[in-house]
């Protein structure tokens, strides 16, 4: 079978010791979902997080993602590189339900879509993800309880999916070192490059 | 072959998606496409009004994909349609499922109208080889 650009488990999980929580980090392209007291920790420069969960059963999860750099198709979540954002959004919905969560008692926050890629060619990305997850949420009708959305700045984002509870820090730049710019930019290189389709064969 | 009055039916619990799937056919000049949000609502549509092709995803709530495959497979008046799995699954047991269930092709997500196109080509193929109709 020919590999499509896929979304990935958040690999690095640890122990936060200020939080005294067992906690997942993710990185831009992951995702995380858990039905056990968590914490999930992301940075997001122009990149964008929805963290959704169904506050019947504890069960949550965040996801971490940008849309494809696609000149001039807009946010509208049918459009050429928006099908990628749709594709990360219900990777982490799916993974909900197989834990037990409900659709249609799901809830989110979302953040970041920060202005924070200067000097790329799309000047507008933070606002075209932070669009385009707000359209996907409303189309698929599950309420948004909080956002952050847009701005100068990258944002540091605590969430705690068993009651929900969301802790934010705006990074102030200057930056002191250059990770999450350097993240996004080896990401969204990633997703430009790779083949944003998959086929199986079944048959020869 | 392709036949722009063919009739599809496609099932997706994401209304988002069942839009993108609708609009990559329209691309193709399918226009005829009735939509369905499970597998329950989807074996009700197939069984009441006639439909030439069937376009599913795999997780859904009430019933999935692989078990709406099932039912149309086991059903004497449904067997001969057209199923294309379009899923975010794939995991290799995935896959073998579908194939073992007769399923008629897999696409995985986030796919292109081509990626779907070459698809559909290739399932038409498949049933004037086999002789059959859909």
């Amino acid at each position: 079978m020919i590999q499509s650009y896929e979304e990935q488990l958040a690999a690095n999980v640890y122990f936060d010791r200020s939080f005294k929580l067992e906690t997942a980090k993710l990185l831009p392209g992951e995702y995380y979902v858990t039905d056990r007291n968590m914490m999930l920790v992301t940075v997001l420069g122009s990149c964008v997080a929805a963290c959704v969960r169904d506050p019947r059963h504890g069960i949550g999860g965040m996801n971490h993602f940008m849309l494809p750099d696609s000149a001039g198709d807009g946010a509208s979540p049918v459009s050429n590189s928006a099908r990628y954002g749709t594709y990360a959004m219900e990777i982490l919905i799916n993974q909900l339900i197989k834990l037990g969560a409900r659709r249609e008692a799901l809830e989110a926050k979302v953040f970041g879509g920060g202005n924070v890629l200067r000097g790329l060619t799309i000047a507008n990305v933070g606002q075209r993800n932070a669009d385009f997850v707000l359209e996907f949420l409303a189309a698929e009708q599950i309420p948004v309880r909080g956002r952050d959305l847009v701005g100068e700045w990258p944002r540091k984002v605590h969430y705690f999916p068993a009651d929900g509870r969301v802790l934010m820090k705006k990074l102030q730049p200057p930056m002191h070192n250059d990770t999450i710019y350097v993240r996004e930019v080896e990401y969204r290189s990633r997703l430009v490059t790779a083949k944003v389709a998959g086929v199986v064969e079944l048959y020869a | 072959m392709t036949d722009p009055k063919l009739r599809f039916l496609v099932v997706d619990d994401f209304s988002t998606m069942r839009r993108i799937v609708r609009n990559l056919l329209k691309e193709l000049s399918y226009t005829d496409v009735d939509e369905a949000e499970d597998g329950v609502m989807a074996l009700q549509k197939l069984k009441a009004e006639k439909f030439d092709f069937v376009v599913s995803d795999w997780n859904m709530p009430n019933m999935t994909g692989i078990e709406l495959l099932k039912s149309i497979r086991s059903d004497d008046g449904l067997k001969h349609l057209p199923v294309l799995m379009v899923t975010a699954e794939a995991k290799k047991e995935n896959i073998i499922e579908a194939a073992q269930c007769g399923a008629s092709g897999y696409v995985v997500k986030p796919f292109t109208a081509a990626t779907l196109s070459e698809k559909l080509t290739k399932i038409f193929q498949n049933i004037e080889r086999a002789g059959v109709r859909p």
